[in-house]
């Protein structure tokens, strides 16, 4: 009797601890799945793991292995005045911010300096920049290099990201450039070419 | 009586504690300087300091952020040769890091690292004299092995007097804490002064440092103004500061200055010479920080003998990123001025032509597209060369 009133705690202080401390899920493949709270939508073919912790309110990371190793981050439907991420330090390291205004070509710039000061690196480049299409619509995909302080680790990342109805839409694969960013780039690019936003919510 | 007796107790702690560390080490006669050649650690707590630099060394001599050029480091050993002395200047190695923020700092062996943001706000050879010069003196004070002993003292007087409790107890441990932060203020103002001394010997202009001093708070303030916040009180320390107040850095140097001879030299022509290669990029560096104020204030001194196209440039670029539409008539501006100095500078015509089209204007976006094809007519390998084609079309 007692050892199952123990039990039960336990199963309870688990059940009550447990999306706090690891509200990781599993992606399952050939389901849609729509990400980062928006009408962003894409069908993974293969498994991903979704992470419990989110870079902001309109985005979301899956990885395979972990999420320094290959993190893949779904920003959905953001608006103008908004981060792309929270904030490090509102007071002294202010991030910038994503207008309607902006063109395609200054997403790049916009990923570019939120990366700098949120890592506090000047170890960062973009390395290219083309056109592409992202749900249907015109999209601009960008390559880039980024080494965070007091790490030896270069890695390496590729974005795609489009404007529609005046918010911004993302998709960014980031791996070590050793091994990782060129095994699953092509799962990336598949997922990618998945994607499309759900009718009625944009 | 109770209390009493603790506090006795935590005070003959406190007492023996100050002699045992006093004992401990064991002063030679004429210690030799640690910039001496191939200088050894001589105690046990000088090698520790000393194995532990060598370490983070290793490890900073591989960082990927380090900036190698060999004429560049060359000529930062020579201004501090000049500064502190050949005899000297032979105890130490500089590292330049690429990092966008105002640092120097200097390690027990005699690494000396500087990062870029401190070296892009510098306008002449005399302040950067005043920098190493500083840091130097750290070295050669045994700034670092003397704050590790004191930190390591107060410490165990902090833990003492904590765990003897009483009415004191707590006030003694606060105070022992507090006093690391003092006596590291009072190595940083020895520093300043040492730095000073240096700067005369070698015949720098001293008041160069304190106006050094003087614009990083200027800057400050216009990054707060930016930001719509209040500015910074320089003029105080708090317990915890590591550095004396700015304020009356600035004024030390000032003064030790006005007490020298007079004159003195700046080198303004061979700093900007050494930079030339390298101010861009730092520029590019600063202007990704989401600081429009203080870049702005950097931008307004560094063109304070004249407008280059890189400054230029870089302000067009600030206004862009800003984008409100007042900023892109600025930003334009900026460009068009940057392309009269250097027609032939590819960037300043991509800012154009992406300044005109964010316009919205169909008049602007015409001359915005010529701009672009400009742009890849001058770098047709431009790595976002197909996004503009793409933009034209």
């Amino acid at each position: 009797m007692a050892g199952r009133v123990i039990a039960s705690a336990t199963t309870a202080i688990l059940l009550a601890v447990a999306p706090a401390i690891a509200g990781n899920t599993l992606v399952k493949q050939g389901v849609a799945a729509s990400v980062a709270r928006s009408a962003l939508t894409v069908m993974p073919d293969r498994e991903w793991n979704r992470m419990g912790a989110r870079p902001g309110r309109r985005s979301e990371t899956w990885t395979l292995d972990g999420a320094t190793l290959n993190d893949l981050t779904f920003y959905g439907a953001i608006e103008t005045g908004k981060t792309l991420f929270r904030k490090v330090d509102r007071k002294h390291r202010p991030l910038p911010r994503y207008s309607s205004r902006m063109l395609l070509t200054d997403i790049p710039m916009l990923l570019e300096n939120s990366y700098r000061i949120a890592l506090g690196t000047s170890l960062m480049t973009i390395d290219t920049v083309q056109p592409t299409l992202l749900a249907g619509s015109k999209a601009v995909r960008f390559t880039y290099t980024c080494t965070r302080p007091g790490e030896d680790v270069e890695r390496r990342g590729e974005a795609v990201a489009a404007i529609i109805g005046r918010k911004l839409f993302m998709m960014s694969y980031e791996a070590p450039a050793i091994f990782y960013f060129d095994r699953d780039l092509a799962a990336f690019r598949r997922l990618v070419a998945t994607a499309w936003l759900a009718e009625g919510t944009r | 009586m109770r209390v009493a007796t603790r506090l006795a107790l935590a005070t003959t702690l406190v007492v023996l504690f100050g002699l045992s560390s006093a004992a401990g080490e064991t002063p030679a006669a004429v210690p030799l300087p640690p910039y001496a050649g191939a200088y050894q650690p001589q105690t046990v707590d000088e090698r520790g300091a000393w194995m532990m630099a060598d370490e983070a060394e290793r490890s900073l001599r591989d960082s990927p952020a380090l900036i190698g050029d060999p004429a560049l480091n060359a000529y930062l050993q020579r201004v501090l040769c000049r500064t502190v002395g050949e005899d000297r200047c032979r105890g130490i190695r500089i590292y330049i890091l690429r990092v966008a923020d105002v640092n120097a700092s200097m390690m027990a062996n005699g690494t000396l690292q500087i990062w870029s943001g401190i070296l892009l706000r510098m306008q002449n050879e005399a302040e950067l004299a005043g920098v190493l010069g500083h840091e130097f003196a750290h070295f050669e004070r045994r700034h670092q092995l003397n704050h590790f002993r004191k930190a390591r003292t107060a410490t165990d007087i902090a833990a003492w007097a904590g765990l003897a409790g009483g009415r004191y107890g707590p006030t003694v441990a606060f105070s022992a804490q507090t006093s690391i932060y003092a006596f590291g203020r009072e190595q940083e103002t020895e520093s300043d002064m040492l730095s000073s001394r240096y700067m005369q010997a070698s015949h720098y202009d001293g008041h160069s440092v304190g106006a050094f001093w003087e614009r990083l708070m200027d800057e400050a303030d216009a990054t707060a103004l930016g930001r719509h916040r209040r500015s910074t009180r320089f003029d105080r320390v708090s317990y915890f500061d590591t550095h004396p107040a700015t304020l009356e850095r600035a004024r030390t140097f000032h003064a030790a200055a006005a007490s020298a001879p007079g004159g003195g030299d700046d080198e303004h022509a061979a700093w900007t010479a050494a930079l030339a290669r390298w101010r861009e990029a730092w520029l590019e560096d600063q202007l990704k920080l989401n600081d429009f104020g203080g870049t702005e204030y950097l931008l307004a001194q560094l063109g304070r003998d004249g407008w280059t196209q890189d400054l230029l440039f870089a302000r067009g670029e600030l206004y862009r990123m800003r984008g409100n539409p007042r900023d892109l008539i600025a930003a334009a501006d900026f460009y068009r001025e940057a392309i009269i100095l250097a027609p032939d500078h590819a960037e300043a015509h991509r800012g154009l032509g992406l300044t005109l089209l964010r316009r919205g204007r169909e008049v602007d976006a015409e001359t915005g597209r010529a701009e672009l094809r400009r742009y890849l007519t001058l770098k047709p390998a431009a790595t976002d060369a197909a996004m503009m084609a793409a933009l034209l079309s």
